[in-house]
């Protein structure tokens, strides 16, 4: 087991080095007037040498790899050079890493109670009331596009219910709104999926065998169904988690939260590389670590799953 | 001896009553924004979003009053040489550097122009404004570029610790209106060389003379600004706080802002205004916003390098000829395309020049009066009689040499929800005007990245949309786009205006204008002469004027710094704000009141 | 065994069983038809059924549309004779069955034209996620040996930004309908692809693949005979969902300036644009109508998802 995860660690270091890379290529076939604002056209030739030049990226392409890399051992991130001039990059980010991380846990973890909770229900139930008023729950999440309902809520929402509009760290009643529309998608997500996935459980033999046994529906239900319903959905855990960390573009703008989400996308359309890397570097750390930490929690939940070679498995 | 005593404390006391109510009250300002800084380092930014902060924490030599004339601001008195290469000028003395927390740091002397100047003039800083300065300065441009190593030959100079001293290239006469932006603003020395690389990264590396300081700066959530009480003019000073919160969906979140009165002013976007003016209440409560000096037009490419699908050989044939040009000029129906960017007036926004109104003034005659740019000035180009009479003139003298219809390439920002529709309102519009057998016009999108160095820059286009701001208070800076060695439209390569001396007749004209330095007023019309010729024979069409629209505010208009260009507008200093929001009625009355006196101060004023 | 029985036992009752070699090798015939059965159950849902219906009435209606007669280009701006002014933000009325939008152009077309667009976009790169991701995901969670490379290609492509080659592909390749075609082929089918690889890494182990292994089955024959049928359910119920959720995406990226320009309608352009408005009543029709259609769409697309999924679970047969 330690071997598969050495492996997998240095699988994990080689796919970062090429993740970073060719996100650093890329970047580069961008056009050199992005980096510029609006009065490109005023600027003489010496000008826009001298900040090509101080942005580092007069410098042959390999030559500004090298660069990163060795700065990077070194534990230095980079400097940004249009977002925020000079700033280091960790001093960018590190503030708002947590405004996006505890929303973005307390969100995930209620819409994992509430929504395994429903789906649990809803399978139990099948075909009955909950079940529908469920089902119209998940169906109306998935149907409206979240930029319209996130907008809905929020306008309509804090007026009927007294909150304000913007959030504001020192105001409690500002962090409701956001953290439960956060987690209105997840809540539809994961009742859906364990509802799919216990109902293909409970026509199973094993639980006819169970039942014919005389087992109380409720240790089937719990020991039995959740169990290897869940199975498959303990992939994605450690990933939602950790993936909270890029937050959510909508609900972070609308409610002036100052995390990550949207941070991702304004550098790449104002071309601020040595943000773009970190960034790229961070959130492919945290995605790489979450699909590990997923297969081995599957792993441990499904003793048949067999990550390493052992009998039987080929 | 009693009864003189109480007749002065009676005296006093009803002399402070009147103090105390004659000083303005004010509340404080809110608002939310959308584009975060990049910077406080005011010597390498060019763009709007920063110069809102340092217009108020940085003052300058000079700046603007009210009215727009220019008044001794960090300067007291000025003069220049006979030749007008030099100027001098002596410091007000007291003035000191505060930091963030308003504690004194240092005295403003002369050699903080000096010490600015030269971060400014040093290329590894890149600065974005630096080519303003060095437009002007003596000697600057060679430094810049590194082919002069001696600081001491640059033009800029303390002669002693409160008279500053410039020496210009050749004489400029705008060079007073320079010294509002912020490649004019001073630094202090020591502490820029101690800050270094992190100079102006945050409101705690960064000195301020001005009238505010910020007090408190956090990226992405907010910043606060507050009131100087070191402040060499504080009495001017009404507003003691400026609140702003960042929210990126500012815009569509404002209106309600607003409303819930959480936010003093709001822009209303151009998709709410037509239900904002139905209902009553809230019609009483917007008024229109001040329209600014940047320009746009329809140009028309001289120089055209487009793919082969779109007949570029064909497009050259065609707007070489006059008549053609001008069968276009008349029939773009400016009002409807400006409908898709401001539904509600959008006559406010058009202009029938490329010089805007308002901008400069000489004698108390405005520019766009002088010479024959008056009547292109008065006339909107929109008519659909004179359209179809040079449509036939031109069918008739372009039959067998171009292909009709004519394909007209058109780019447009896809990334502009506005400009989309507008592309598409310009197309049908033209087309059904002068009838698809004579243009066919061909809107191509682009997307937003790189779009000018995808389209204008590189000549890809036949007609395109094109926008222009102005450098300093002189049109000479309008001239800019249109001569050699730009690149917006090349009218230097259209057919059959060259003259003896090489260069075509608007090039000689502009010249000969920029040639005039002495006797402003003579400038001026010269200037004005060239444009209408320009205008005249149709090299563009002039479209508009920026700014404009509708805002809910409950600032005070007509109090703050009028400028034509630059950063004064973006003071807060002589400003109030009131209780209630003001509704157009009472903006128009203010604004008549406010344009007769401005009438008078320009008349009096020296400058 | 004496020839005689017992008084009692009637012998006519009783009929020699003469041995035959062909009755023996008679297997038991079943007409079970794996297909057909999921159809019937899928039938017998009322409600997946009507929605079926409405889906493709909405989807003829789609492509009829522009046949019928008078309707109003999607493009055309519509100019009012009398005042030569735009007719804008018009509400719903008998011209004008959606009403205009902001610079005149005819709602109801816009729509029609935008759901074709949208459903175009979805149903190519839906078909394209399914071909790649399932084959590219089967083959990720079963053979072992390519575990290692293919998981190496999944965390690259995954890592790197969407909006990067986005941003990239409407700059070479200019916005437009292509374009975003091929920007969402190229990044949307690794979901489906991890999604299958987990599935399968759950039952690959299994005894009965184990079997078909000592067997010597080919890869080819275990996937397609052991693993995928046993999926069949959900990958159903992702595909379903995939056709709304590209839609999904797509106003998404029109919310972050990477969509398609307003001059092709398109649901998400419909939708952000109306997004922007909402908060004025009177103009709250130009959201409430694409908003319509997209659930419409969405909804049908999930249960019927759904319905199916339920009804290709071979112990819901009868």
């Amino acid at each position: 087991m330690i071997r598969y995860v050495l492996k997998r660690f240095l699988q994990s270091m080689i796919t970062l080095f090429i993740v970073v890379s060719m996100v650093f290529l890329l970047m580069r076939l961008l056009p050199l007037e992005g980096y510029f604002g609006d009065g490109y056209d005023k600027l003489s030739a010496v000008q826009k040498t001298a900040a090509l030049e101080r942005m580092g990226l007069l410098d042959p392409w390999y030559s500004q790899l090298g660069h990163f890399y060795l700065k990077l051992a070194r534990g230095d991130l980079g400097t940004s050079i249009i977002y925020r001039r000079d700033v280091p990059v960790t001093e960018v980010i590190a503030p708002r890493i947590p405004y996006s991380m505890y929303f973005g846990i307390t969100a995930t973890l209620m819409a994992l109670v509430l929504g395994l909770t429903l789906g649990v229900f809803m399978a139990r139930k099948k075909g009955k009331t909950l079940d529908r008023a469920g089902t119209a729950y998940i169906v109306l999440i998935n149907a409206v596009p979240s930029a319209v309902y996130l907008l809905f809520i929020q306008l309509y929402g804090t007026s009927l219910f007294n909150l304000p509009i913007l959030f504001d760290r020192y105001r409690v009643k500002s962090w409701i709104l956001p953290a439960i529309s956060l987690s209105l998608g997840g809540v539809a997500g994961y009742a859906m999926w364990i509802r799919r996935y216990m109902v293909d459980e409970l026509n199973k033999d094993y639980i006819k065998l169970a039942r014919a046994k005389g087992l109380p529906e409720k240790l089937i239900m719990i020991r039995h169904v959740m169990r290897n319903a869940f199975v498959p959905m303990a992939q994605y855990l450690p990933a939602a988690i950790l993936s909270t960390i890029s937050g959510s573009i909508y609900i972070e703008s609308l409610y002036s939260i100052p995390g990550m989400g949207g941070l991702l996308v304004d550098v790449i359309q104002r071309q601020d590389n040595p943000m773009v890397q970190a960034l790229v570097l961070i959130f492919s750390s945290v995605g790489i670590i979450g699909l590990f930490l997923g297969d081995i929690l599957m792993a441990i939940f499904d003793p048949r799953i067999k990550l390493v070679k052992g009998e039987g498995a080929r | 001896m009693k009864r003189s005593l109480f007749f002065c404390l009676a005296t006093v006391l009803l002399f402070s009553a009147a103090i105390a109510g004659a000083a303005p009250k004010s509340e404080d300002f809110y608002s939310v924004y959308s584009g975060e800084l990049t910077t406080l380092n005011y010597l390498v930014v060019a763009a709007e979003n920063e110069h809102s902060v340092i217009a108020n924490v940085i003052d300058g030599l000079v700046e603007y009053d009210k009215y727009g004339v220019l008044v001794p601001s960090l300067a007291t008195d000025w003069s220049n040489s006979a030749d007008g290469k030099t100027w001098t000028f002596t410091l007000r003395k007291g003035v000191k550097w505060v930091d963030t927390k308003g504690k004194d740091y240092a005295e403003v002397v002369a050699q903080d122009w000096v010490d600015a100047a030269k971060y400014l003039f040093d290329k590894k800083n890149a600065s974005l404004t630096a080519n303003i300065a060095y437009a002007v300065i003596k000697n600057a441009k060679p430094y810049f570029e590194g082919k002069l190593t001696d600081f001491s030959q640059v033009g800029v100079k303390a002669l002693d610790k409160y008279t500053l001293q410039y020496t210009l290239e050749k004489p400029v006469p705008y060079f007073l209106s320079m010294l509002t932006y912020v490649c004019f603003l001073p630094v202090n020395g020591d502490f820029l060389a101690k800050a270094g690389a992190r100079f102006g990264t945050d409101n705690k590396n960064i000195l301020y003379n001005g009238a505010y300081i910020v007090d408190n700066f956090e990226p992405q959530v907010g910043r606060r600004l507050v009131r100087n009480d070191k402040y060499w003019d504080k009495d001017h000073v009404y507003i003691k706080r400026l609140n702003y919160k960042y929210n990126k969906e500012a815009s569509t979140l404002g209106p309600e802002l607003f409303l819930r009165g959480e936010i003093s002013s709001v822009a209303i976007p151009s998709s709410l205004i037509d239900s904002w003016m139905k209902d009553s209440a809230k019609k009483a409560i917007v008024r229109p916003a001040e329209t600014s000096s940047y320009t746009y037009f329809y140009a028309f490419n001289f120089n055209p390098n487009f793919e082969a699908q779109y007949e570029p050989d064909n497009w050259k044939v065609v707007v070489n000829n006059k008549n053609f040009r001008e069968a276009l000029f008349h029939a773009l129906d400016r009002r409807a395309a400006m409908m898709t960017a401001e539904p509600y007036a959008p006559e406010r926004r058009l202009q029938n020049t490329i010089t805007p109104r308002n901008f400069v003034n000489a004698g108390g005659k405005d520019y766009v009066d002088m010479a024959d740019l008056a009547k292109f000035a008065k006339t909107d180009s929109f008519s659909k009689a004179l359209a179809l009479d040079f449509k036939a003139k031109a069918m008739a003298e372009l039959a067998g040499k171009a292909k009709f219809p004519v394909k007209v390439m058109m780019p447009y920002n896809a990334g502009s929800t506005d400009w989309t529709n507008r592309a598409q309102v310009v197309e049908q519009q033209l087309e059904n005007l002068l009838g698809k057998d004579f243009i066919d016009i061909l809107p191509v999108s682009f997307p937003a990245t790189n779009f000018l160095g995808a389209t204008r820059r590189k000549g890809n286009y036949a007609l395109q949309e094109c926008n222009w701001g102005p450098d300093y208070a002189d049109p000479e800076t309008y001239t800019d786009p249109f001569v050699t060695g730009s690149n917006y439209n090349w009218p230097e390569k259209a057919a059959g205006y060259a003259q003896a001396n090489g260069k075509t007749t608007y090039e000689n004209m502009v010249d000969a204008a920029k040639a005039e330095v002495v006797n402003i007023a003579k400038r001026y019309d010269l200037f004005a002469k060239a444009e209408a010729y320009f205008i005249g024979e149709a090299f563009v069409i002039p479209y508009a004027i920026g700014g404009g629209g509708f805002e809910a505010s409950k600032l005070e208009p007509f109090s703050y710094p009028f400028a034509p260009f630059g950063m004064s507008y973006l003071k807060f200093k002589g400003q109030t704000v009131m209780q209630r929001p003001l509704s157009t009625e009472a903006y128009n009355k203010l604004k008549d009141t406010w344009e007769s006196e401005r009438e008078e101060a320009l008349k009096k004023s020296k400058f | 065994m004496s020839d005689r029985l017992p008084e009692a036992i009637d012998p006519s009752l009783f009929e020699f069983a003469e041995f035959d070699e062909g009755a023996g090798e008679r297997i038991g015939y079943s007409d079970y038809s794996y297909w057909k059965s999921t159809f019937k159950v899928f039938l017998k849902n009322r409600m997946a059924l009507h929605l079926l219906i409405v889906l493709i009435a909405l989807l003829l209606f789609t492509f009829v549309q522009p046949l019928l007669p008078g309707q109003n280009s999607p493009t055309k701006i519509n100019i009012d004779p009398a005042t030569s002014v735009q007719m804008r933000n018009k509400p719903p009325d008998s011209t004008f069955w959606f009403g205009t939008n902001s610079i005149g152009q005819d709602l109801w077309a816009r729509i029609w034209s935008g759901t074709r667009t949208s459903l175009l976009i979805g149903l190519i790169v839906g078909f394209f996620e399914m071909l790649v991701g399932i084959i590219y995901g089967a083959l990720w969670g079963y053979v072992r040996k390519l575990d290692r490379a293919m998981t190496e290609v999944y965390n690259v492509l995954n890592n790197i930004p969407t909006t990067i080659i986005l941003l990239l592909m409407a700059y070479i390749l200019r916005p437009g309908f292509r374009t975003m075609i091929i920007a969402m082929c190229l990044t949307g089918w690794l979901g489906l692809a991890r999604f299958v690889r987990n599935q399968i890494v759950i039952i690959r182990d299994r005894e009965y693949n184990l079997a078909s292994r000592c067997l010597g089955t080919p890869t080819r024959r275990i996937i397609g005979r052991n693993l995928l049928p046993y999926l069949v359910s959900v990958i159903m119920l992702q595909t379903a969902l995939s056709i709304p959720g590209t839609i999904g995406w797509e106003v998404f990226l029109t919310y972050i300036g990477l969509g398609l320009p307003v001059s092709i309608p398109s649901l998400g352009n419909l939708v952000n644009e109306g997004r922007l408005i909402m908060m004025s009543p009177d103009l709250r029709y130009q959201l409430i109508f694409p908003t319509i259609v997209l659930s419409i769409i969405t909804i049908s697309f999930y249960v019927l998802g759904n319905a199916f999924a339920d009804a290709s679970d071979p112990r819901n047969h009868v």
